[in-house]
């Protein structure tokens, strides 16, 4: 039995009377201290020398453009309205040239189309994967791919896996938080934590159609006591717990009921405190776009997930659809484009300024990408076996672009990159291996990547 | 590598380039045996025996086809053993070392047959079964019949109460250890009234018990447990988890709003103490075994439902893999809940460490591909693919219905705006811009046809349930190499292939051949049946099985904690007629399952995780247990089962998809008849470790965390409940230190220790002078009730 253990116990018993606040607030850290070793959040060292130390991972669910943002396909609008030879499900349907023009951008020379002016202005910080690719053109099924690496089986998403391989930097909030993630598509499956530990799954914040300026995290506000008196009845909980303890001597599960009422007390004074965002400076509101109703909503989780990074949280999925226009895309993509660019390249100037972006990897993408060719006039249809994904921070390449499409966009020829391949690369970042990164479930050793993926070093600082 | 970059190559990337030359020398030329580190117990990701009898198969193909060597890389990249992928070969082997040269050499070893490096050259024929290991794996324990033995000779005689006490207690003693004292009655009062029905025992039952000085005390205790219709609710849910029960298809989420008739069929199964042989019978075949009269008909083809309940991708576009994958939920499901045996694996490949073929799966396969799943759901709702029909349950079974008969003036509006819809949706020009459009009517039209088709005017309305039925045709399906649909292999009989054994039947002529398949796992010579549901009660009564993996009976899984029991057990609860009420009796009257769960250090060093049952493994209170218990202290559990559920309350014809937010789950029910929505599972059971409703989960998580916290501190249940309980003490006495009694019997199923007493009155007395509110007393008395309700000794079973 570890010696911390016994010291704790001996501890509890001489504050065992006359069981202040005070008295427990020191008494927990050291309960923190004894214990957290076995907890699945305890901070652990990652396999090798990390790249980036946290994740923001924004998913454009619904699957925007490729050739319609980042990935310029000068042939595709020569040929514009000649009939596609792979059609899909369309029959007869016809190629579609990008309503939207491209620019060279930054030092880099990146393609990026006129729906992104601002992010465009942080191309020099951009790694742009053109040669994304994925198993299944359904939503569902590429959603859960994306997230978890399966769209069969019910398996952990890559944010509880970067959990469970680093734990948790901040003792006052959740390790993985998933602002306004979508119920659909697999619904929380896309932020769970499946057979590992389920301290290792996303407390999500708000949800989809909600505005976040309205979003509550679940039970946080006790709705009849104040914070002291609200403590003097948590202190007789924490009596009667410790009863327990003294009483049986070993029993990790009230000792695990003991912290997390902690750890909750400091997450209600602490949680809502990042969230209550009117303090922030009016050049940063600016500078996110909450002062445009088109941008305040995205900019508001964009500076959310900046401020829980800086307050220690390991990963944070910041959600936008719905990109998917079969049809209206003209108005749909310029209208989500616009919802984005200006809080996505505030987040990043945001990020420069503060010194985060050099160990944060942001991640921008969704779960595939669109056909070369339209549908209803003005629309296209779901391609997996194209698309894009950029990072950035972290220690990718900046400025740079990776693989390439087909001269229309249909299929990643060059540099293929499947979903496999960005986790594994994801997790390389991080300092872990997605071979090593395994937890026995089912008589298997499981992974992320299955049985597949392949870091691809030639994106990596 | 493509870079657009005009700026200078950083040096990290200048490395890298001559990096690959590099690497290219380390690499001799082409060796089969370095993709090949062959081995049969081989499971660290490289090709075992039977993946390369696959990738024979299919590069037989391959030295036919246009698509040469490329495909072949593929597959071992999958490998990632640090093996090269065609791309890696040809960047590391450019034309001028001689990379081409190594790729002739690789497609001349396959042009060869390819030949297995280890032997000098196993040809495809010899490897298409897989009798290799056969005779040795099934001699695996849990493959032999169980047989009992007599129980082991024991030092402390005095101690066991019987058979699986003597057991226990001779495995304890071999090792120098010796359990601790008996729990004191109430503890084992508030243990066997939460194991048994789920609910804390009422002040009433504690003094009861306390009182009783008969020597049958416990177990009038116990039999009246067992009658009580609560039981079948708590144990129905136990296999619920196993049964992947939901209400739900998950990913598109299409409502299933039958679902809860089997949820009803499993809780009556257990009231009613149903063989478990008949049990399992019925849910793999009830549409197939006789049936007296229309009720038990009806309640077999409900029994199905087990089958038809898994998680589908209705909205998959391709047909047949549509089907291939309900057929591979199936057997999953059927093969862990009943076996213990993951056989799902041998769609791709040979078990690895089971004797279970690939060949036997898709032997199984055409048992399921012959069978008809009847999910439900409406063919006409986009992105609805994959719709089937239901079964329509005989009207003389006189069921409850979820959705009211149709008034004469409400079927007439219907039937008008059917006819309005139809009307307008044929006006829709039929081009691509409209396609939307269609679709909404298309999908209001079903809903509404099919309101109507269950209505019956003057009559009950009718009746449906999912579950499976026979397909006019029997089909063999073939085997697919690598479980692709697109690689079709030769056909394989169904049946039940040479799955554990080889006495059955090879194949089946008649019939899907789902009757043989229940028949054999239902039979008493079926080794891993009787084990398997033994050791699950077994786990839900120690919180920890005989074998701790409770789905997993095969090499991957533990071995028994205590073999020796396990199978006497086993046995013995198949000569009593596979009762479970019979099994649990037994095994809560023990000696064993009275003991008290203190901490022992002696034994604790020597055994930590208690496998060899020293003491009763402290548990938390299931997540379904908590909620009812909040209800039923606060006097507000509503225990008249419901008719239907939330999903079904809906509508009969609801089939758009669905979200829990939209569903009324406020009622006071019991929590198994709450709705069971995939990926949206209920936050006051999702926080506690529910069982995810698309997984066969035979244990459950136990965590604690902040979010469990919050909700005992701030949540609007536990709040509500904590000023029901208050009310409930204050009107029950005018006087405080009765409250407190009262308030630790409810909550607590025991009496408050005189410092508790003492710690009571303080707090009430601080509260009271903390918060000026109108209703101090209330208040005070509220906190004070959330505070016990919040704490550990309320999650916990001791």
């Amino acid at each position: 039995m570890p010696t911390q253990l016994l010291n704790r116990r001996d501890l509890l018993k001489r504050t065992s009377t006359g069981f202040g606040y005070l008295a427990f607030a020191g008494l927990s850290t050291v309960a923190a201290g004894a214990s957290r070793k076995d907890s699945p959040l305890s901070p652990r060292a990652p396999h090798f020398q990390a790249r980036a130390k946290r994740v923001i991972f924004l998913c454009m669910a619904g699957a925007p453009s490729h050739v319609d943002t980042f990935d310029y396909k000068p042939e595709l609008s020569s040929a514009n309205g000649k009939t596609s030879s792979r059609p899909g499900r369309i029959p007869g349907a016809k190629l579609m040239g990008s309503p939207w023009k491209f620019q060279q951008h930054g030092e880099g020379g990146l393609w990026i189309s006129e729906l992104f002016p601002q992010i465009a202005k942080h191309a020099d910080e951009l790694c742009v994967i053109n040669s994304m690719h994925t198993d299944l053109p359904a939503h569902p099924e590429a959603c859960l791919m994306l997230h978890t690496g399966s769209s069969q089986f019910i398996r952990p998403s890559l944010g509880a896996w970067t959990l469970y391989g680093l734990g948790c930097e901040t003792d006052n909030l959740p390790g993985f938080i998933a602002i306004k993630p979508t119920g659909r598509n697999g619904g929380t499956q896309n932020y769970g934590s499946a057979f590992l530990p389920s301290a290792c799954q996303a407390t999500r914040i708000g949800s989809e159609g909600q505005p976040i300026a309205q979003a509550r995290i679940g039970n946080i506000v006790n709705p009849r006591l104040d914070n002291p008196t609200q403590r003097m009845q948590l202190d007789l909980v924490q009596a009667m717990n410790r009863d327990i303890i003294e009483r049986e001597r070993v029993h990790p599960g009230v000792e695990g009921v003991i912290e997390s009422y902690e750890l909750a007390f400091r997450m209600q004074d602490k949680l809502p405190g990042v969230m209550y965002m009117s303090r922030e400076s009016p050049v940063s509101k600016e500078l996110y776009g909450l002062d445009d109703p088109t941008t305040a909503d995205f900019g508001r989780q964009c500076l959310l997930a900046r401020r829980m990074i800086e307050s220690g949280v390991r990963f944070v999925e910041v959600s936008h659809g719905d990109w998917d226009q079969h049809r209206g895309m003209k108005a749909g993509h310029a209208r989500n484009a616009k919802a984005v660019d200006r809080p996505i390249a505030g987040l990043l100037t945001d990020l420069r300024s503060r010194g985060l972006l050099d160990d944060t990897l942001v991640v921008w993408g969704g779960e595939f990408g669109r056909t070369p060719h339209g549908q209803n006039d003005d629309g296209r249809d779901h391609n997996n076996k194209g698309f894009t994904f950029w990072l950035a921070g972290g220690g990718v390449l900046p400025g740079f672009v990776y693989g390439q499409t087909d001269e229309l966009g249909y299929e990643a020829v060059d540099n293929p990159m499947h979903i496999h391949d960005l986790h594994a690369t994801i997790l390389h970042i991080l300092g872990l291996d997605h071979q090593r990164l395994t937890y026995r479930y089912a008589g298997r050793d499981m992974r992320l990547t299955d049985i597949s993926g392949t870091v691809h070093n030639s994106i990596l600082m | 590598m493509t870079t657009r970059s005009t700026r200078p190559i950083p040096l990290i990337l200048l490395l890298l380039l001559w990096a690959v030359p590099a690497r290219a020398q380390t690499f001799p030329a082409f060796d089969p045996e370095r993709i090949f580190m062959l081995g049969d117990a081989d499971l660290d990701g490289r090709l075992s025996l039977d993946e390369y009898k696959d990738f024979l198969r299919s590069s037989t193909r391959m030295r036919n086809s246009a698509d040469g060597i490329e495909p072949l890389f593929r597959r071992l990249d999958a490998n990632q053993d640090g093996f090269l992928s065609l791309g890696e070969y040809r960047r590391s082997f450019p034309a001028r070392r001689g990379g081409d040269s190594v790729i002739s050499d690789l497609e001349d070893w396959i042009k060869g047959g390819a030949p297995d490096p280890r032997t000098g050259g196993i040809s495809v024929d010899n490897l298409t079964t897989s009798k290799t290991n056969l005779a040795k794996v099934r001699d695996f324990w849990s493959f032999r019949p169980p047989v009992i033995t007599d129980p082991p000779h024991v030092n402390a005689t005095n101690w066991p109460r019987g058979d699986i006490d003597r057991f226990l207690i001779a495995a304890l003693e071999s090792r120098g250890m010796s359990p601790v004292a008996d729990a004191s009655r109430q503890r084992l009062l508030r243990r066997v009234t939460f194991d048994l029905i789920g609910l804390p025992p009422t002040p009433e039952e504690l003094d009861a018990f306390l009182t009783d000085e008969s020597p049958n005390a416990f177990a009038t205790v116990v039999d009246r447990l067992l009658a009580s219709p609560r039981f079948g609710e708590r144990w129905a849910r136990h296999w619920l988890d196993v049964a992947r029960y939901a209400e739900s298809s998950g990913k598109t989420n299409f409502a299933y709003p039958q679902a809860w008739r089997y949820r009803d069929w499993t809780i009556n199964s257990f009231n009613i103490d149903k063989p478990y042989d008949q049990f399992v019978r019925e849910q793999i075949a009830g549409d197939l075994l006789p049936a007296s009269d229309d009720c038990q008909r009806a309640d077999q083809i409900i029994a199905t439902g087990f089958l038809a309940i898994g998680s589908k991708a209705h909205d998959a576009e391709n047909r047949g893999q549509f089907v291939l994958d309900v057929v591979d939920e199936q057997i999953e499901a059927t093969t862990r809940a009943f076996l213990g045996l993951t056989v799902a694996c041998a769609r791709c490949h040979d078990h690895k460490m089971d004797p279970i073929s690939q060949r036997d799966y898709y032997a199984l396969s055409g048992i399921f591909r012959s069978t008809q799943t009847c999910s439900g759901t409406l063919a006409g709702v986009f992105p609805n693919f994959n719709a089937s029909p239901l079964v329509e349950l005989p009207a003389d079974a006189k069921l409850p219905s979820a959705t009211p008969a149709l008034s004469t003036e409400q079927r007439a509006m219907m039937e008008g705006r059917l006819a309005a819809l139809i009307k307008d949706r044929d006006s829709i020009p039929p081009d691509e811009g409209n396609r939307d459009r269609v679709r909404r009517a298309n999908s209001m039209i079903s809903t509404l046809r099919l309101r109507l088709l269950i209505d019956r005017p003057g009559n009950l309305p009718r009746t449906f349930a999912m579950g499976v039925q026979e397909r006019d045709e029997a089909i063999n399906s073939p085997l697919y190499v690598r479980g692709e649909l697109d690689q079709p292999g030769a056909t394989v009989p169904r049946g039940l292939g040479q799955l554990l054994g080889e006495h059955q039947p090879e194949s089946i002529m008649n019939g899907s051949g789902r009757h043989e398949l229940a028949d054999w796992l239902a039979s008493p010579s079926n080794p891993l049946t009787a084990r398997v549901i033994v050791n699950r009660v077994w786990q839900h009564l120690f919180g920890r099985g005989l074998v701790s993996t409770p789905d997993n009976f095969g090499a991957a899984g533990a071995t028994p904690s205590h073999p020796a029991l396990l199978d006497s057990l086993a046995v013995d609860f198949m000569n009593n007629g596979w009762s479970i009420k019979q099994l649990i009796r037994k095994i809560v009257l023990s000696r064993a399952y009275g003991l008290d769960s203190t901490h022992d250090p002696h034994n604790f060093e020597s055994d930590p995780d208690n496998t060899l049952v020293w003491r009763m493994s402290k548990r938390r209170l299931d997540a379904e247990v908590l909620r009812d218990t909040l209800l039923s202290v606060g006097g507000q559990l509503e225990t008249t089962p419901p008719v239907g559920s939330a999903v079904a309350r809906v509508g009969e014809g609801l089939a758009f998809f669905v979200r829990v937010e939209g569903l009324d789950t406020s009622d006071h029910h019991r929590s198994i008849y709450l709705p069971v929505i995939r990926d949206q599972v209920l936050e006051s059971l999702a926080l506690f470790d529910f069982a995810d409703p698309s997984l066969v989960t035979g244990e459950r998580n136990s965590t604690s965390g902040p979010a469990q916290a919050l909700y005992f501190m701030n949540g609007p249940l536990v709040i509500r409940q904590s000023n029901a309980l208050a009310e409930r003490i204050i009107s029950a006495s005018g006087d405080n230190t009765q409250r407190v009694d009262l308030v630790y019997q409810l909550a607590l199923a025991r009496a408050p220790t005189i410092a508790e007493k003492d710690r009571a009155a303080t707090f009430l007395a601080e509260f009271g002078s903390r918060v000026k509110h109108a209703d101090p007393t209330g208040d005070a008395w509220s906190a004070f009730c959330q505070a016990l309700l919040a704490s550990a000794e309320f999650r916990y079973l001791d």
